[in-house]
Formats: structure tokens, C-alpha cells, sequence
């Protein structure tokens, strides 16, 4: 993975040092709240419900050992013993003091790590395939990618003030696990007739109160021009993006209004300036950044593994998460391995302290001292030995991180909601345990196969749930919390936006809902078919019908 | 009422004027030496005949919403340009001033309204070299906020070279 250089760790820094000066300031009174919020909030420091909220980045969702190390001491030492992973692939902790915070930054730039621009209109973490570089169907591997984005986007002296938040997602393969198409930015690493490799771009994507797919404004751009083509259309949106309106400030109500075609004509231009300026990328830099992410030295492995053929034989839980929560690895003997943060009862996507030790010891010895964290709130360790799963399967189960749900209904994006947001509208952690409760026979959601539940506790959509094959949206009537269903959202490659079931249904009948829109689909489905699928086949109308049937 | 020029106080010479409806620009321009107006009002005032009428010198305070595709026309004619900032968040006057640099405008380049010390260090490298703190006086302190990160990762209008085109790379692989 990338390590710092002087320049890298001095502006980190020196970022942690003006950061505390900005604090001191403000509770000094020297800074007016207005001025802090939008300082605070680029470096990921919300106030919320209950107390600050700080969020970390975890750029392109890849860290190292020693680093969730540090995360884990951090919950242990500023927190209340644990962090929450969100759909960013960043981590946050809800309880730290306003006045411990540049300590807190400074806690993480010993390893490399910071708060840079995980909120406010900035740009935020770039975000990618949790399987990228370990995944047989890639194109290339988009790491270095994200790395060099992530350099050009930090303390951007441009564009720190935009319109509105603005978040990028690479993918290199033709698998799409980085929700890409519901970004201001999509790039996507593809091949031209010529055989090079290139981005396919794609623009203004993204959820919210008005969920849109992106749409593709470059077909092919050469590498080398990725950052003067980036600045472009940033340097576009920061012009022409709508001020006025914090809900029309995305770059997609900007795309949508004008149109793609115009919107392309003006960053074609913008982009002419620029292309063959200084922002052209040099093929030492890209090669630099490269060599940071070549191939871990992997052992020469046989495909079969005896010892492994037979704990799978004779112990059926471990088949179970080997089949669920495993995948295929491109190189012969290895696998990888999703850490479940969807336990039984719990918050989807939360972690303590002393599970991230254990993951962290785990990558240690058995995954080259690697974690990742995925868009859907799962953790990684993406290159096990095959004859290591069972060692690692005993520890994870040991510390409730193997539940055999990866892909499953219980698999949930879930916001924090009402417990802990200032702007949720409904809770969702009550909601995620109903479901958790109801849906406990693991046999049942293997039957039912792959299915995605995004919620999120209000419009601004941090749970992805128009993307989730069901969505759940958390609405409040009269100071009551009620759930809107949506079914058919796919934030994979097959992009699609999920269509609204009917009227909202009361907190205590989202179970008896989703068991109805189950049955529903067991009943329609043919062989084999998923069940986004069927809904795409059949409608909406056959969910309806089961789920607002008048009782007898 | 002292500004900040090239990390210097220096006494605001420059007049704003912003006729309101009814009155002539023509009347209000006379006897003032620096004058600034409204970027809509170049048009008209440009093609009075200003010497005669006091001003020696013109510039033009620019706003988010103006359109400035015509301004590389007037710059030889300008010599300061202000960049006004409504709010500490609407972030246009940043790409506004790269956009200005690139047309070879060497000039003074003016922040005035509500913007931050704590957006100094920013605003210097798109181009800004003069600070108007909305009626605030700077002080001496002020110039620190210019240096408070020491490298930069993107080129920009003070240095157009990105990390990766910098020395300091070469010294560091």
C-alpha cells in the first residue's frame, strides 16, 4: 500500500497543527460558528445528537494493520470503546470531546492517517472496488488511481469551497462494487480499440432527495490527462453550481438542468486549457505511485488443499462461512475473507476496540498486514492461504465477526439514523435489530440467496436505500417514525433506482412487510433467479398486492 | 482603512462606486482618482473620458454571478480587479481567479467581503494578492495564515508545477 514521503507527512502534519490552532481559536471565541462549522467539517468534525461526531479517512478503503491498531486505541482512549464504518470506507467515532480532537489527529498522522476532507463541500475519500488488485476480471488494478487522485483533491486551493459535497469512485473491473454509478464522479478503467487503458467518465450520479444514475460524459480518456480532466469539470461545477439551494447544489441537478450535452461542451472547453498544461500526468508519477501497490509476495500454492477439503467436511458452520462469507482469490491457494459487521443483534457496520485489535492481529499473520473496508460496511482481509481459513474462521467466530450473512437480506447498509444523527428523521438501528430478530434462520436467507436492504433514517440518503434491492427510508409523520419501501434498486453495474411499494408502513410492521414481499418472490421466482431479478420481471404489482391486501 | 497587499498593511486608495438607480456614473466618477466599479458597468463607463473627469486609474469588482467571457478585452485597461465573496462558503472566487491569472492579468487581484483568515493560504495561491477584510483590520498576525501548510500536492496560479513536477520529489525517490 502507499506509504507517506516528507512532503505527505509533513502536510498532514502541519494540517493537524492548524487544525488545533483553528479549535483554540474558536473556543477562544475568536472564530465565529459560521467559520468553524465549514473549517470543522473538512476536517470531519460534525456536532451531533448526542456529542461530536469525528470521521476518519480511509482512503480508498485500504489500511494497514498497525493503522486499525491505532483506530482500535483511538475508541479505546477518546471514545466510548468503539467506531462505526461507513459507506465511504471511512470510520467514525461518535463520542470524542471537541478540545481532544487535534490530539486525536495527531494520534493519527504517526500512522499515516487523518480527517482530511471527509466532510463539508469538498472533495471526499475517493472510494473503489473492496477487491481490487485480488480480483481475477480487472482491467487494472484502480488503487494507484484513487492514490493519485487522492493527492491532487487534498487541500485543494480551488476547490474547498464548492456547492456541495463531492465524491469520486474508481473501479477497474467490470464488476461494479463502489456504487460508481451513483457518484458526482464514476471512472471507470477500460480498454480502447487499440488495446490501451483508459477511463471511462461518468457524471453527476448520486442519492439523496433526488437519486440519479450518472451519466457518461468521456468515453475514453487517456490516462494522462485523468487530473486535468477532473479539474475541468470541478473547476465547471464550482462555477456554475447552484448556491442558492443546498438540496439543488449537487452536480447532478447542475448536469440535469443543463443537460449532459452542454454540460459536456463547457468542461471540453475548460479542458482545452489545460490539457497540455503542467497537470498532465508523467509517466514517473504514475509508475511511482504504481510501484506501491504491486502483487504481495504470494507463496506458490497448490489448487487443492487437503487439510482444507476436510474442515470443510467436518465442520459444517465452517462450510457454511466459507461458501458465504469467502471468494475466489486470482492467485491459486488463496482466498479472501469478508469480515461480517452485520452480527445477530447489533449496529450494522460497528466495530470495538478489541475486534479491531483482533482483525488487525489476524491481518498481521495470515494477509500481509492488510485490511480493507468496503462500501457496504464490511471489513476484508483479502489474501488468506487457503489452509489458514480455519484458524482465521475460529478467531473471527470467536469475536462475532463470522456470521455467514455476507450478501444476505441481514448483509444491510444501514445509517446510524435518529440515535445518532442530527439530521435523520426516523431511527433505523431499532428497525436493522426487528429485521435481525425476525430473519434468524440463516438457512431461510440462504434459500433466498442475494439480497441487498439499504436503509437510511431520512432523504439524504446515506444508507443508499434507492439502491438497495429493497430500500427502507425512514420517514417522520406527526412525530412518528414510519418506513417507506422501495424494491428494484441495484447500485451495481446494472445501476437502477428502486421504485416506491406504496404508503409508508409503521416501525413495528417492517418484519411482517419484508416476510410478505419474501414470500412474494419465492413464490414468483423461476430457478435460480435473484431476487432483483424477479422484481425487475414482474413489477411491482404482484409485492403490492400481497403486501396492502385488505385482511379478511 | 488598511488592507492587506502582498503581505503588507498598505491604505486603501480606491473608491468604490455603485450608482443606484437614477443617478449617472458620469456625475458620481468625478474627482475620485482610483476608481472601482461594478464588472456591468465597464460598458459605460469605459467610454467616458475619464482622465478628464478625475479618475486616473480603473478597476472592477467582479461577483459569482457576472459573466466574464468578454474581460480579457478590458484588462488592459484595468488595474485592480476585486473578487467579491458574499459568503465565507460560496467558493466561486477561488476558480474565478485561476480563471483571471490564466488571461495574463499581473495586476492587483482583490478579495473583498466575506472570506477568512483561515482561507489566506488558499486564496493566495489561485491568484489573490490583496485582502480586504470587510471593514476589519488586519493585522501583523494575519501573515502567518499564508504559510501554514508548506507543500502543496496541486499546481495553481502561484506555482503552476503539481507535486509531481516539483524538485522536491526528485529528492525524496
Amino acid at each position: 500500500m502507499y506509504q507517506y514521503n516528507k512532503v505527505d507527512q509533513k502536510i498532514v502534519d502541519e494540517r493537524v497543527e492548524q487544525f488545533r490552532d483553528q479549535t483554540r481559536r474558536f473556543l477562544a471565541g475568536e472564530l465565529s460558528d459560521d467559520e468553524f462549522l465549514a473549517l470543522r467539517l473538512m476536517n470531519g468534525l460534525y456536532i451531533q445528537r448526542q456529542a461530536p461526531m469525528l470521521r476518519v479517512a480511509i482512503p480508498y478503503g485500504l489500511m494497514s494493520a498497525n493503522q486499525l491498531r491505532k483506530l482500535a486505541h483511538i475508541a479505546r482512549t477518546y471514545d466510548k470503546g468503539y467506531g462505526h464504518f461507513t459507506t465511504r470506507t471511512n470510520i467514525q467515532f461518535n463520542w470524542p470531546k471537541l478540545e481532544e480532537v487535534p490530539d486525536i489527529l495527531a494520534e493519527l498522522a504517526q500512522v499515516e492517517m487523518h480527517a482530511i476532507q471527509t466532510s463539508g463541500n469538498c472533495i471526499r475519500n475517493t472510494t473503489t472496488d473492496h477487491f481490487a488488485g485480488i480480483t481475477a476480471d480487472e482491467i487494472e488494478d484502480p488503487r494507484p488511481w484513487c492514490e493519485i487522485i487522492r493527492q491532487w483533491s487534498t487541500l485543494h486551493p480551488e476547490f474547498a469551497f464548492l456547492p456541495r459535497k463531492f465524491k469520486i469512485a474508481v473501479t477497474g473491473s467490470s464488476e461494479d462494487r463502489a456504487a460508481s454509478q451513483v457518484h458526482d464522479i464514476g471512472l471507470h478503467l477500460v480498454t480502447n480499440e487499440q488495446g490501451e487503458v483508459g477511463f471511462e467518465v461518468l457524471v453527476g450520479g448520486g442519492l439523496g432527495r433526488t437519486p440519479v444514475i450518472g451519466k457518461v460524459i468521456h468515453e475514453f480518456l487517456p490516462k494522462h490527462d485523468l487530473l486535468s480532466y477532473l479539474d475541468a469539470i470541478l473547476r465547471v461545477y464550482n462555477l456554475k453550481g447552484r448556491r442558492d439551494n443546498k438540496y439543488k447544489a449537487r452536480i447532478k441537478i447542475l448536469v440535469e438542468s443543463m443537460g449532459i450535452d452542454a454540460f459536456r461542451d463547457l468542461v471540453e472547453a475548460e479542458w482545452q486549457l489545460t490539457k497540455d498544461t503542467e497537470l498532465r500526468l508523467t509517466d514517473d508519477e504514475i509508475n511511482r505511485v504504481k510501484g506501491f501497490f504491486q502483487p504481495h509476495p504470494y507463496e506458490r500454492l497448490e489448487a487443492e488443499s487437503p487439510s482444507l477439503s476436510q474442515q470443510l467436511q467436518s465442520d459444517v458452520d465452517f462450510k457454511v462461512w466459507f461458501t458465504r462469507n469467502t471468494r475466489a482469490h486470482k492467485v491459486t491457494g488463496y482466498r479472501s475473507v469478508v469480515v461480517s459487521l452485520k452480527p445477530h443483534l447489533g449496529a450494522p457496520g460497528d466495530i470495538t476496540d478489541l475486534q479491531m485489535d483482533i482483525v488487525a492481529d489476524l491481518a498481521d499473520k495470515y494477509s500481509f498486514s492488510e485490511i480493507r473496508s468496503t462500501h457496504d460496511q464490511n471489513l476484508v482481509l483479502g489474501d488468506v492461504r487457503q489452509d489458514d481459513l480455519y484458524e482465521v474462521w475460529k478467531i473471527l467466530a470467536e469475536h462475532n465477526l463470522a456470521r455467514a450473512n455476507i450478501n444476505t437480506l441481514t448483509d444491510m447498509i444501514v445509517c446510524p439514523g435518529f440515535d445518532f444523527c442530527s439530521l435523520a428523521n426516523a431511527k433505523t438501528l431499532n428497525i436493522s435489530d426487528a429485521i435481525n430478530a425476525e430473519f434468524d434462520d440463516l438457512d431461510y436467507l440462504y434459500d433466498l440467496g442475494d439480497i441487498q436492504l439499504n436503509m437510511s433514517g431520512c432523504i439524504n440518503a446515506c444508507g443508499h436505500h434507492h439502491v438497495g434491492h429493497i430500500g427502507i427510508l425512514g420517514v417522520d409523520k406527526k412525530g412518528e417514525d414510519w418506513y417507506q419501501i422501495t424494491l428494484g434498486g441495484s447500485g451495481r453495474e446494472d445501476a437502477s433506482l428502486g421504485k416506491v411499494l406504496g404508503k409508508a408502513v409503521a416501525a413495528d410492521e417492517v418484519p411482517s412487510v419484508l416476510r410478505k414481499i419474501l414470500q412474494t418472490y419465492v413464490e414468483q421466482r423461476t430457478d435460480e433467479e435473484r431476487f432483483l431479478d424477479t422484481v425487475r420481471r414482474v413489477g411491482l404489482d404482484p409485492f403490492k398486492e400481497k403486501v396492502y391486501a385488505v385482511a379478511h | 482603512m488598511p488592507l492587506l497587499i502582498d503581505r503588507q498593511l498598505v491604505e486603501n486608495k480606491w473608491v468604490f462606486i455603485n450608482p443606484e438607480e437614477g443617478q449617472q456614473s458620469s456625475d458620481l466618477v468625478v474627482g475620485i482618482e482610483y476608481l472601482l466599479i461594478p464588472y456591468a458597468l465597464i460598458e459605460e463607463i469605459a467610454i467616458l473620458n475619464l482622465e478628464a473627469m478625475g479618475p486616473q486609474l480603473l478597476g472592477v469588482q467582479i461577483n459569482g454571478d457576472d459573466d466574464i467571457s468578454d474581460l480579457a478585452k478590458w484588462l488592459p485597461q484595468l488595474t485592480l480587479i476585486a473578487i467579491e465573496f458574499p459568503v465565507f462558503r460560496d467558493g466561486r472566487g477561488f476558480s474565478l481567479a485561476r480563471q483571471i491569472r490564466r488571461l495574463g492579468y499581473q495586476g492587483e487581484l482583490r478579495a473583498v467581503g466575506h472570506f477568512g483568515r483561515d482561507q489566506l493560504g488558499y486564496l493566495q495561491r489561485c491568484g489573490f494578492n490583496a485582502f480586504d477584510f470587510n471593514g476589519d483590520i488586519p493585522t501583523e498576525e494575519l501573515v502567518q495564515a499564508f504559510d501554514e501548510i508548506s507543500f502543496h500536492y496541486q499546481g495553481a496560479a502561484d506555482d503552476p508545477r503539481p507535486i509531481y513536477r516539483q524538485e522536491i520529489i526528485s529528492e525524496l525517490s
